[in-house]
């Protein structure tokens, strides 16, 4: 029984982060349409899709309660009412830390920099074990 | 070099207009008390779709769930509060709120530890003897004699662009040639892996840019 209850948890998690990864997929296709932005956009989607699909198995995996369920799939919806590609590129950068925190993961991912530090110094590609949204994701 | 008062032409006097207003006041305080889940909440309310506080308390269930600390969530509704009072002002004006919110709270964290031989000040610019004046004032500026520090606040990281790099480096370039240790940096109110990989694509010097960004702002109450 105890494996049967695991095995609904990761798949509850993993079909959670898929819906927030397809929602994620969208608008970075309404967002490209900002020819300008097409690199930035297309730098952060490499970045943070991944990110995203690797928040099923964060926090071991386990599943996610009606209340991040229902956290995740609100925040879905409020990128899927975006029209404005400009908007839309915004939210490519805000909408993972928010489906991050409601999952208790962590989206900076190997080489972020949790401090205040110099843009190009020696700091930049330390892995950043001190993830603010992941600490403060319970707790103050 | 020396720090000078910004001539106001008629766009910054309308914007003069909005950061004087109460809310964006009232916004940056509760953000400058803030934690970093706080602050997210904001930058998503502030750049919301809908207005409704039901969405935004269901979209953070850290922040207002059933096991949501008390006093921690009393907090987080003052933030939502304000931050769809920025939202409801609409498309248009939201963006101009949004930055002076970004400005107030960098002015009011980098007061912390203002005394008054370095007093923080808006809307400046840095003269140098011997070269021509840059057209755009910093928003934010620690007006020390002996550790001066200047900054340009964004909202997002789609704000950070080579204009705004050059002219931080080319200040703490200048500073320098005169002696002085200029800090130049970037305060943007958007998460950092995000600022970086907009960094990384840009071609303008910014080795010695620092960047503070959503994740990192209480660094700036701090003696850098």
């Amino acid at each position: 029984m105890r494996a049967c209850r695991y095995a609904t948890g990761v798949n509850d998690r993993h079909v959670v982060t898929g819906r927030a990864a397809e929602a994620y997929r969208a608008l970075a296709d309404l967002a490209e349409t900002v020819e300008d932005e097409w690199q930035y956009v297309t730098d952060l989607v490499d970045a943070y899709l991944p990110a995203i699909e690797a928040l099923a198995s964060a926090d071991g995996g386990r599943a996610p309660t009606a209340a991040e369920t229902e956290a995740v799939d609100e925040a879905i919806a409020e990128i899927g009412l975006i029209t404005d590609p400009h908007k839309a590129i915004d939210w490519l950068s805000t909408f993972p830390h928010v489906v991050a925190l409601a999952l208790g993961g962590d989206v900076d991912g190997p080489g972020a920099d949790g401090g205040a530090d110099r843009v190009g110094g020696a700091a930049a590609g330390e892995p950043d074990d001190d993830s603010p949204f992941r600490m403060l994701g319970g707790l103050r | 070099m020396r720090f000078q008062d910004a001539a106001k032409d008629a766009r910054a006097v309308v914007y003069a207009g909005i950061q004087a207003d109460p809310l964006v006041a009232r916004v940056a305080t509760l953000l400058a008390e803030g934690d970093a889940a706080e602050r997210l909440l904001a930058r998503a309310a502030m750049n919301g779709e809908r207005t409704d506080a039901d969405v935004w308390r269901r979209i953070f269930p850290s922040l207002f769930g059933k096991g949501s600390d008390p006093a921690r969530r009393a907090r987080a509704e003052s933030v939502l509060a304000a931050s769809l009072e920025v939202a409801e002002r609409g498309d248009a004006a939201r963006s101009s709120y949004r930055g002076a919110v970004v400005e107030e709270l960098t002015a009011r964290l980098l007061a912390r530890r203002a005394g008054p031989d370095s007093p923080v000040r808006r809307e400046r610019r840095v003269l140098f003897d011997g070269v021509r004046a840059e057209i755009h004032p910093y928003d934010v500026t620690v007006e020390s004699a002996e550790k001066p520090e200047v900054y340009d606040c964004k909202w997002g990281a789609r704000g950070i662009n080579s204009d705004v790099l050059n002219q931080l480096d080319d200040a703490r370039a200048h500073a320098a040639e005169e002696e002085i240790g200029l800090r130049v940096a970037i305060v943007v109110f958007d998460a950092r892996r995000s600022c970086e990989l907009r960094l990384d694509r840009s071609s303008a010097n910014h080795d010695r840019t620092g960047l503070v960004a959503l994740e990192s702002l209480d660094e700036l109450a701090e003696r850098p």
